[in-house]
């Protein structure tokens, strides 16, 4: 009786463990394991594994959008840098976007952009989760 | 009545005293202990390398890596900072051009020192690092300020570390002075933050991947970081100071990293070399 119960309390527990699993990590093992473009669900909802800027990134190169994109870029990538967690080559990845613009390759900008701005929200995300969590590393 | 309340004072200091050894991040201004916290870190690498004498954390990763540590035993019987040594004495002891010298801005004439540095500055209400007061001192007799990195300060900085060879480390944080307390708990957050694209704290490197292949390199263990600046790094082909080696491995994480002595790294140097106390000064060092 007793090994019944333990049967149907992890048959009834298991989905409610697989729920609890948050959006990010569920994000992140499907695009580790299906790179980008797959539709995964989660929470009984159906998702992309594309990264915010891939889907920023796809749309008409042209002059504007590419300004546009690296301007939300250079906005994120000012706010992590003013909580100490800006990226190395973020910097850099943003002067090649504006150098593409003045060669008029609005793709290429497109792309750089939106790396850009990737590395200035993950760093971001870094710090939120930093502020929560750095206590755990410390020894005691 | 009295008995009853020696044995509350008793009972409050043991178990104050228990706290000091308790499981405890100490992430807040409430909590954080940095005796404990040293405590915590030398008992981390008693386990991790219990053949490891705790005095003999001040030569790095020398300290627990026999292979490398005959490598540079060799190095140091022919010391590649020695003409340093020469320089920053002479530097030291060459007059301003108001007259004035060094000497005249330190504790001691700047002899035998350094285990004092970095401290915290009530009146500034900042960290004061060695660099940082050898540049002040510059200033307020109209000389220009000198370079962070490496050349002139840093082989001042190593003439006054070789004048404290064996002095024992004794940063001190003043009892009941938030601000101090502040600039530490920065410091230590700084080094357990994990950051940049590679997602790595100093942490990461020196205290899990201590003694750990990282492409080339064995990272060294953090207890001891700061005992031996300026060091002659035979991959810089020159001396450098301690804010440009943080620099380097703040890069090291892919991280835009901070300005020598800006105050995040004072605040960490401030923990860093608090976590030291007890340990000789033994600068200047080398290293590969
Ligand atoms: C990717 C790994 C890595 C990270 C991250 C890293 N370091 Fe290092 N660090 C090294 C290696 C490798 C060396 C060279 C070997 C050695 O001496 O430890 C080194 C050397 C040092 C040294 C000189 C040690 C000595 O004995 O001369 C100091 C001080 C130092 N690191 C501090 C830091 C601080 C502070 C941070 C965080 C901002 C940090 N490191 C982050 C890998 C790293």
């Amino acid at each position: 009786m007793k090994k019944l119960i333990a049967i149907i309390a992890t048959v009834v527990l298991l989905p409610a463990a697989a729920i609890a699993e948050t959006f990010d990590e569920a994000f992140e093992m499907n695009r580790a394991m299906y790179g980008k473009g797959y539709t995964f669900t989660w929470s009984g909802q159906q998702y992309s594994t594309d990264h915010q800027e891939e889907v920023e990134a796809r749309v008409d190169a042209t002059k504007a959008n590419a300004e546009s994109l690296i301007a939300k870029a250079k906005a994120h990538n000012a706010e992590v840098a003013k909580v100490g967690f800006e990226w190395k080559l973020t910097k850099g990845l943003l002067k090649d976007a504006e150098a593409a613009i003045e060669s008029g390759d609005y793709r290429k900008a497109l792309n750089l952009a939106a790396q850009a701005k990737y590395h200035a929200r993950i760093g971001l995300q870094q710090h939120a989760y930093a502020e929560k969590n750095w206590h755990l590393s410390v020894p005691q | 009545m009295k008995i009853i309340k020696n044995i509350t004072i008793g009972l409050s200091l043991l178990l104050s005293s228990q706290l000091v050894f308790s499981a405890q991040p100490g992430t807040t201004l409430a909590s954080v202990n940095p005796e404990a916290d040293r405590m915590a870190l030398q008992n981390y690498f008693k386990k991790r390398f219990p053949d490891a004498e705790l005095a003999d954390y001040v030569n790095g990763i020398y300290a627990v890596d026999a292979d490398s540590r005959e490598q540079w035993e060799e190095l140091e019987s022919f010391p590649p900072y020695e003409f340093d040594v020469e320089e920053g004495e002479r530097l030291f002891k060459t007059a301003f051009a108001n007259g004035k010298g060094y000497a005249d801005c330190f504790e001691n004439g700047g002899v035998g020192i350094r285990q004092n540095f970095p401290y915290w500055d009530k009146e500034a209400s900042t960290v004061k690092t060695l660099e940082q007061e050898i540049n002040e001192c510059r200033e307020s007799n109209g000389e220009k300020p000198l370079k962070w990195g490496k050349g002139a300060i840093a082989q001042i900085s190593a003439y006054m570390a070789w004048t404290s060879r064996d002095n024992v480390f004794d940063i001190k944080i003043p009892e009941g002075d938030e601000g101090a307390l502040a600039a530490y708990l920065e410091g230590k957050k700084f080094f357990y933050t994990k950051r940049g694209q590679l997602n790595l704290s100093c942490a990461n490197c020196h205290l899990q991947g201590s003694n750990v292949r990282i492409r080339a390199d064995l990272a060294g263990p953090a207890l001891g970081h700061p005992s031996h600046f300026p060091v002659f790094r035979s991959k810089w082909g020159s001396l450098g100071t301690l804010h440009r080696r943080y620099k380097g491995c703040h890069k090291d994480s892919r991280s835009k990293p901070l300005d020598m002595q800006h105050e995040t790294f004072r605040n960490l140097e401030y923990f860093q070399t608090y976590m030291s106390n007890g340990l000789v000064v033994n600068g200047p060092g080398s290293r590969k």
